[in-house]
């Protein structure tokens, strides 16, 4: 059955990590997830295959941390996963990821559609979409809000930045997705039940005729601290409400803000 | 698209009595299916989190050794708040730190536990769905055959709730009733971060060990009170009230718990220290006088919280060993009766037998004193109140203590034949 | 004369990169589809300026032809107005010449033939400075760089027929409701979180707006749990940025990939009936209590001072 891939990235959950004083970051409490947009690109996925009696299948490419996220994928509908498991997932820049991606996408083969999400939670960087369609030679939408699929025409909705676009293009073809293209369900019991009795392979880098130095990240990361907020950080402390806002409307004013 | 599923046994919750009882099933043979609400095991909890080992021991032998625990209990306090006064009782036993040595504690966080134990169940073959809330039961002629949830019927041949105090499954199988404001407390809980170094120094504790603490005078008068224990690299700080005195009383119990993170006592053990977690939960204040009268029916055994299996006598609080515990007779029971029928009360048979309802008998006497209103304002006024007599030096003739004791009793609004009653009560309570 | 390339999609976007890159002292060529304006690009410092020419309405789909112009040019950095239209070519034009990218830069530095830039991650949690050794595509906000002019400096303009990826084709373009537009751009924001229980109450917030002449935005949850507000109505890295002197936030519980879009507020404001909720990290002022009744309180109170 010819399949719709959704990419997906295993991503560290940012409500873990913890921000030491020195404005040093603490992941060792951190877990991880699916990152949140991708989703909906699992999702969108489940929806086309749907429309068009196509397979939905799920791509992932991570360290060894990120078997745990299979289940999970497998939980939200698709029919099998993959999963490209490498240790050089965890430095992978934009370049490396959608190498590996587009790679393990032609492995799998016989696909109509690939859906990513625009950009990943942890790194939003809104790249690897459109660079998978660049290595595979696909036609590309990105920033989708909204898809069909009839015959082998995709006729999506784009949000740019002052526009909305409706733009076609002939299958097979990649297209990123915005969180609004859709809801992305709650899994139920059942949906969990059978996510434990799918299939998931795994690639190593070489079985999809990459080495370690294709994959090697074209930027360097020189220095990585947490944000550190400069504000006020005044908690109004009055008894009553009213006298709070009081001094709040005090404190505005004297900031010349109103 | 989905298949069809049918298990032996179908556990609601994946907390302690639920996982033991899966862990138990599972290593017998038995194909198990837990289903937790929260994303992941214990991830909906706000326990305090101690755990009495003996529990995990009897679930498995050297499961203790393994688990996923915090700090060895040596040091047991019980602080005693008025005001911006209190008086310590610090009980430090340094041979509970001692291989071997029984009693063993130890302070957990739960979150980190129940996904241990849930992943030890699961290694054994229990199924654990997580995110998935269920509904409500399916029945066949008044037995219970399986569960709803959401669009999905899932089938079992016993159905065991493990869905913690208040719970929706005992109360859809009319097993007991909904809520009783005066057997159930709201609880609030903290984890407040702090380095590990900095714990130790503050409780006065060597590596590893840990201190537990309940206090007394914390819950302007309502029936309740505080808890604190030392994690690895956390404190779990939290206050419990019951529900219906707290309804009247008009302060919201967000309110009294900050107060009592800035009483001058309990400030400085948490100073410093960042919030990375705050809950609010209902708990379980019942003990055996709550207990229902058949936590089961046909296709359905009720264990843990669900069927009020804690122990709270003012110095201690037992909750986790004992639903652990309740969960064990459940397996026992369902191993040794095939008919689901007739299971309910095998497994009563297995809590007499496991010592829970008899510990659950035995100490219920203390609810008598705990349900002793001035326990929670005028006795720790009166306490303090001595102590700041005993301990004032002014250079003046001390005037006797009887006289001392006589003008306290009554500035608090007490009587000397009050004090006797409630002794006298205390007394016959234990 | 390689140097750095730029590009984007509006002339006004072009000339801040063209500012952005003139610090370099390296030579600055730019690329536009603009016919009419191409020649103002010159005045903006650019050194050359190469005019695209080509009949597909989407400028994505040159993509390949900019990466054979920029293969053939061998700039050391193609700099991209991070537009929806410009973070596709960057995206692309990184394949094709097989080199990093760095999307959303929050600064920009030339360091002796390096490129170094900071982005955020995690949603904005943490700042991440990378450096780029020669060869990269680098996207960058709008707004990021203020456009300059120099009196009487001028640029040949070189125009070249491109070619285009005629795969994917526009049908219909519809110009974007005007809330979305206006909260970037919004002086004062009040925004609309999840502590509101029914759609019903937005109607205090929406009073407390227009006694300060607000602009209304919401978390991403009102827009897409709860559906009560557009979509282009959500403040956000996914969502809007917001820029305003004031940000009044109300019933925000302020996650980490809301806080990113407030950011450049000057006073930021918060109330939040829980104690911990992160908006109070996050802001200059906050008030802990029930908004249903401060809300009310504070539009009376700033009524009387407008007044």
């Amino acid at each position: 059955m010819a399949k719709i891939i959704a990419c997906y990235k295993w991503v560290t959950d940012e409500a873990d990590i913890r921000i030491n004083s020195e404005g040093s970051i603490d992941f060792s409490k951190a877990k991880g997830k699916i990152s949140d947009y991708d989703k909906n690109a699992i999702e969108a996925a489940m929806q086309a295959a749907q429309s068009i009696g196509a397979s939905a299948v799920a791509l992932t490419f991570g360290t060894a941390k990120a078997k745990l996220s299979l289940k999970d994928a497998l939980t939200r509908g698709p029919a099998e996963s993959f999963w490209v498991c490498s240790e050089s997932a965890e430095k992978a820049d934009g370049a490396a990821t959608a190498k590996v991606l587009a790679e393990a996408v032609k492995k799998i083969g016989d696909y109509r559609l690939i859906i990513c999400a625009e950009g990943a939670s942890d790194t939003y960087a809104r790249q690897v979409g459109p660079r998978i369609a660049a290595r595979l030679d696909l036609p590309c939408i990105t920033s989708v809000r909204g898809f069909e699929i009839q015959g082998d025409v995709i006729t999506a909705t784009r949000k740019l930045d002052n526009r909305t676009e409706v733009v076609k293009a002939g299958l097979p073809a990649l297209i990123s997705v915005l969180p609004e293209v859709n809801e992305a369900p709650i899994p139920g019991l059942k949906a969990v039940l059978d996510a434990g009795k799918k299939r998931s392979t795994e690639f190593k880098l070489q079985d999809i005729g990459l080495t370690d130095a294709d994959v090697a990240p074209r930027t360097e990361v020189r220095d990585f601290k947490a944000y550190i907020m400069n504000r006020k950080n005044i908690i109004i402390s009055a008894d009553t409400n009213a006298d709070k806002v009081k001094e709040l409307v005090a404190n505005l004013r004297k900031d010349g803000v109103i | 698209m989905s298949k069809d599923y049918a298990y032996d046994a179908i556990i609601i919750g994946a907390g302690p009595a639920g996982i033991a009882c899966a862990y138990t099933l599972a290593k017998n043979g038995k194909s198990t299916l837990v289903i937790e609400r929260g994303n992941t095991p214990g991830s909906k909890n706000v326990t305090g989190g101690r755990l009495y080992t003996y529990a995990l021991d009897m679930v498995d032998e050297g499961l203790a050794a393994e688990a996923a625990l915090e700090r060895k209990v040596t040091h047991e306090q019980i602080i005693i708040l008025d005001g911006n006064r209190s008086i310590s009782i610090d009980y430090h036993d340094p041979s509970f730190n001692s291989e071997c040595k029984s009693p063993q504690s130890y302070t957990i966080l739960r979150a980190v536990f129940d996904e241990w134990f849930a992943n030890k169940a699961v290694e054994l073959g229990a199924t654990v769905a997580c995110g998935i809330k269920v509904d409500g039961l399916i029945e066949k002629n008044g037995q219970v055959v399986g569960v709803v949830a959401g669009e999905d019927n899932i089938y079992a041949g016993i159905v065991i709730a493990a869905d913690g105090v208040n719970s929706l499954i005992a109360q859809k199988a009319g097993l007991i009733s909904d809520i009783k404001p005066h057997a159930v407390g709201v609880g609030v809980k903290e984890v407040i971060l702090l380095p590990s170094v900095t714990i130790e120094s503050r409780f006065n504790l060597k590596k590893d060990e840990g201190a537990s603490c309940l206090m007394l005078g914390c819950t302007e008068g309502i029936h309740g009170g505080g808890f604190l224990y030392t994690n690895r690299e956390s404190i779990s700080l939290g206050c419990v009230f019951v529900v219906d005195e707290l309804a009247g009383h008009g302060r919201q119990v967000h309110d009294i718990f900050q107060e009592l993170k800035m009483h001058p006592t309990i400030y400085p053990l948490i100073e410093g220290g960042e919030t990375v977690e705050y809950g609010a939960h209902l708990v379980s204040e019942a003990g055996y006088r709550e207990f229902p009268k058949k936590p089961y029916k046909d296709g359905l055994l009720v264990i843990g919280d669900s069927a009020g299996f804690v122990i709270s006598t003012g110095y201690s609080l037992r909750g986790i060993d004992l639903a652990m515990v309740s969960g064990i007779a459940a397996a026992r029971a369902i191993i040794a009766e095939k008919d689901p029928v007739r299971v309910g009360p095998v497994y009563m048979n297995e809590l007499e037998k496991n010592l829970l309802m008899p510990t659950m008998k035995a100490v219920d006497g203390y609810y008598d004193i705990l349900e002793i209103p001035r326990i929670y304002s005028s006795y720790p006024k009166l306490a303090a109140g001595l102590f700041e007599k005993l301990f004032t030096v002014d250079g003046k003739v001390p005037r006797s203590m009887k006289k001392e004791i006589r003008g306290l009793i009554k500035q608090n609004g007490l009587s000397a034949w009050q004090l006797i009653k409630d002794g006298f009560r205390g007394v016959k309570s234990i | 004369m390689p140097g750095i390339f730029v590009y984007a999609d509006t002339v006004e976007a072009c000339a801040s990169l063209i500012s952005a890159a003139y610090g370099s002292a390296r030579g600055v060529c730019a690329l536009t589809f603009d016919e009419k304006r191409a020649d103002e690009l010159g005045g903006y410092g650019a050194d050359k300026v190469f005019l695209l020419k080509g009949d597909n309405p989407m400028q994505e789909s040159y993509a390949k032809a900019i990466a054979a112009l920029l293969a053939k040019e061998g700039p050391e950095v193609f700099l991209v107005g991070s537009s929806t239209t410009g973070r596709e070519i960057a995206a692309k034009v990184a394949m094709y010449l097989d080199c990093g990218l760095v999307g959303d830069i929050s600064s920009l530095a030339f360091e002796g033939g390096k490129t170094i830039t900071t982005r955020y991650i995690y949603g904005g949690a943490a700042i991440q400075t990378e450096v780029l050794d020669g060869y990269a595509v680098v996207t960058v906000p709008k707004g990021k760089f203020e456009a300059r002019k120099y009196e009487g400096k001028t640029s040949d303009v070189i125009t070249l027929k491109v070619e285009s990826d005629n795969r994917v084709t526009l049908k219909e373009t519809i110009p974007l409701e005007k809330d979305s537009k206006d909260l970037g751009a919004a002086n004062i924001v009040v925004c609309i979180g999840m502590g509101f229980d029914k759609k019903e109450d937005m109607k205090i917030a929406e009073d407390l707006g227009r006694v300060l002449g607000a602009t209304i935005g919401c978390t991403r949850g009102i827009v897409e749990e709860r559906h009560w507000l557009p979509a282009g109505s959500y403040i956000g890295i996914s969502g809007t940025t917001v820029k305003p002197s004031m940000y009044i936030s109300l019933g925000v519980s302020g996650q980490i990939q809301h806080v990113v879009g407030i950011r450049d507020s000057k006073i930021i404001v918060a109330v939040n009936s829980n104690a911990n909720a992160p908006i109070f990290m996050a802001a200059d002022y906050g008030i802990v209590g029930d908004m249903y009744e401060i809300i009310p309180l504070l539009t009376e109170a700033i009524r009387d001072v407008k007044v």
